[in-house]
């Protein structure tokens, strides 16, 4: 019989070697940094699952090429955006975690405290590229400094079916959202209903604060801690989305989430919905026929104009961070031109740049579905307004309040009583303030 | 009487070194018998202990994400049971386990009973009854989450196409009936396992006697489970009836997945509020608030069904 020369540790030799580990782990913790073999740089960032997820191919690609350059890894890590606001919350309170990550709506605000003042590396991508857009400055100035600096915005255009307008008889897509509501009505008898989500999802906010603002309504009065939203005006808008809900509309808006409009633009069912590129972007990647029928104009307007509440992305360095300055410098090199240009590539126009020069790019001139799409930025506003953006407006879009208080208008609550519990919520999300430390 | 250090002298034997005399210690048996459970209480009192005491000193305070706050006593209850969306989410909370429980208790029961009878394939069929309890919440409730989809909802177009439904069907997840329906039958779907297999241990141990004793004196099968059968597996069904309770109040996946909390907060439970208003909007003293004000009635639960349990 053949044996096999396995060599057996004795009890001696593995209580010894598991020992010598165990003292080596020891030491390295106590320490508090990896032995002189194991150390290069990482930076970490966390960002969300961007909506064309070529984005984030490029991203991956640019950090890498960041770190090859600069003797360091980046890792970009990527989770669902509608989990983010969780995630940022408990590496604040662990004070642990990512060097930084994408900062959304108020964020800045609410973790005003624990992000880094980077006053110094604003200045210098904004002098290179030709001044920021107000809306999305004001989302990053907090009263001790910027908190963050603004990364890009996405557009919220109408998106509309040409085919199905086109047989409903409409020459154009809506203007104003009255007509929206007209046109709403025929498509809806032609079978292809509207959609606007009226539900716990982020595009239900986007669209509330777009229809409120064209009306003229508001949510909070100027001085940001007044709730403004028992108005006449509100409850003009109420009036509006019931007659939208009933008229023009599915109930199936009530349980959307924030991939829910755009399924039912891509269905062929639904002729027109409130929403970033990302269906007609999806359709052109996968080769879907309906690329041809979609189509995007500007965001309806109102008595009071047209305003947008596009969202607005920010990129944060936390105070915990062991590598801020490395941060500064990924975020200075994802500024530059050629880098920022082939990113806005990577998204087919998804990622608008909050620089007035960047902004300046063939692509959505190219493609004449695109044309209006800057224009966008001269209707946004941030959440909030006429407020400035605070922890309170994050926390109002965080418990989904208008959403609710619609969605209770539509099931039959009436609207006074709607309003006066939005009020109450309001008043809710309100109190509390961060204290800086 | 005492072997001291003369009288080993005598007999000619050494004094025991420290390693005997530490090995003695060690295995008398009040010494050696703590020492066993000291690493489960460490651990339950560094992995669950600290973790509650820091959601009460939490609920007690002004806590916000990232800024220690102060201790401000009860005010966080108040605040919680003036706001409308909070005693909607306890009614509920309530109304989600109350139906889903009974449902687990009177269909988990059947089942048990179903599988207790000599079945070909005896152990796929278990097996494959245990399936939804073993894949990952958050990964079935994706599916259902399909199932329920507005657009593309199978269920609804498996009812229509066997002429049960109208089109287009029930908007299972857009309104407060349906939604609340859909989630209870999610979690229904997922605790019955639990439940038919404990019971199923359970009627394993009535002896076979009793019950051919029942039948000789000619009481029917309802007769046989509700006189015999029932009394034997009360403890198990206690045990397990406590079990899902506590699950159920404190179910999270199911209704983030499906719902959110929508529509219009109709299926919020304690759960997915608190993370709504602890965790998404920063602040971690109401939203500790809200996750711990089931637990005094949750406590007296426990209390009484562990006491019914002893006492039986």
């Amino acid at each position: 019989m053949k044996t096999t020369d396995r060599r057996v540790p004795t009890r001696r030799q593995f209580l010894a070697t598991t020992a010598g580990a165990t003292a080596g782990m020891a030491s390295w913790l106590a320490l508090g940094k990896a032995p002189a073999h194991a150390q290069k740089r990482e930076l970490t960032f966390l960002s969300w699952n961007h909506f064309v997820p070529a984005s984030d191919d490029e991203l991956r690609k640019q950090a890498e090429a960041f770190g090859k350059a600069n003797n360091c890894t980046v890792r970009v890590d990527t989770m669902a955006h509608l989990q983010m606001p969780s995630k940022i919350a408990a590496e604040a309170q662990s004070q642990s975690g990512h060097d930084m990550y994408r900062t959304a709506s108020a964020d800045p605000f609410l973790y005003e405290n624990l992000l880094i003042t980077m006053d110094d590396v604003v200045e210098k991508v904004g002098k290179q590229g030709g001044g920021w857009y107000s809306f999305a400055a004001e989302s990053c100035q907090t009263k001790s400094g910027w908190k963050a600096i603004p990364w890009f915005w996405v557009s919220f255009p109408g998106t509309y079916n040409m085919a199905h307008f086109k047989k409903a008889g409409f020459e154009h897509p809506p203007k104003t959202w009255d007509e929206l509501l007209k046109q709403g009505k025929v498509l809806k008898k032609q079978g292809n209903p509207v959609g606007i989500p009226i539900s716990h999802c982020s595009d239900a906010h986007s669209t509330y604060w777009s229809v409120a603002w064209s009306q003229g309504a508001k949510v909070l009065e100027a001085d940001g801690k007044t709730p403004g939203i028992v108005s006449d005006k509100t409850a003009q808008v109420i009036e509006w989305y019931k007659d939208l809900y009933t008229n023009a509309m599915e109930p199936e808006v009530l349980s959307w989430d924030d991939a829910g409009n755009n399924r039912f633009i891509l269905s062929g069912k639904g002729s027109w919905i409130h929403n970033p590129i990302s269906p007609y972007n999806a359709a052109l990647a996968n080769k879907q026929p309906i690329a041809d029928d979609i189509n995007h104009h500007n965001s309806p307007g109102g008595p009071a104009g047209i305003h947008s509440a596009p969202p607005n992305l920010s990129m944060g360095i936390w105070k915990f961070s062991k590598n801020q300055e490395l941060a500064k410098e990924f975020i200075v090199y994802l500024f530059q031109k050629q880098n920022f240009d082939a990113w806005i590539v990577a998204s087919n126009a998804f990622n608008h740049p909050p620089l007035k020069n960047l902004a300046d790019h063939p692509i959505w001139a190219r493609n004449p579905k695109f044309a209006m799409l800057p224009k966008e930025a001269e209707y946004a506003h941030p959440r909030g307004w006429p407020a400035k953006p605070s922890e309170a407006v994050q926390r109002i879009d965080d418990n989904y309040i208008m959403a609710d208080m619609v969605a209770k208008a539509v099931n039959g609550m009436p609207t006074k009583r709607a309003m006066d519990w939005a009020q109450e919520q309001i008043a809710l999300a309100v109190k509390g303030q961060l204290k800086v430390q | 009487m005492a072997v001291g250090p003369r009288v080993l002298e005598a007999a000619g034997l050494r004094e025991p070194g420290r390693r005997t005399r530490l090995r003695e210690w060690w295995e008398q048996e009040h010494i050696f018998g703590y020492g066993l459970i000291v690493p489960a209480i460490v651990l339950l009192v560094t992995l669950v202990g600290f973790p509650f005491g820091m959601a009460i000193w939490f609920s007690l305070s002004d806590y916000w994400v990232g800024s220690p706050g102060g201790f401000v006593g009860l005010t966080n209850y108040r605040d919680i049971l003036g706001n409308e969306t909070f005693r909607q989410t306890v009614q509920n909370s309530f109304v989600f386990t109350g139906i889903a429980l009974t449902l687990k208790i009177v269909l988990g029961v059947w089942l048990a009973m179903l599988l207790a009878r000599n079945l070909s394939f005896k152990r796929v069929i278990r097996g494959i009854v245990l399936l939804p309890f073993v894949i990952p919440t958050a990964l079935s409730t994706l599916a259902w989450l399909w199932m329920f989809d507005s657009l593309y909802s199978v269920v609804n177009w498996t009812a229509i196409r066997l002429h049960l439904i109208s089109a287009p069907g029930p908007n299972w997840l857009g309104q407060s009936a349906y939604a609340m329906a859909a989630v209870i039958t999610v979690n229904v779907w997922r605790g019955l396992p639990f439940f038919a297999i404990v019971v199923l241990a359970g009627l394993m141990t009535v002896p076979r006697e009793y019950l051919e004793a029942a039948e000789v004196d000619g009481a029917s099968s309802w007769g046989r489970f509700w006189h015999v059968t029932l009394p034997l597996i009360r403890p198990v069904l206690a045990v397990v009836i406590l079990f899902s309770t506590i699950f159920t109040f404190a179910d999270f996946n199911i209704v983030q997945v499906l719902t959110r909390g929508g529509p219009i907060n109709t299926t919020h439970l304690f759960a997915t509020l608190a993370y709504q208003v602890g965790l998404q909007g920063g602040n971690l003293g109401q939203g500790a608030a809200i996750s711990l004000f089931i637990f005094p009635l949750l406590a007296l639960v426990v209390f009484f069904q562990l006491r019914y349990v002893r006492e039986e």
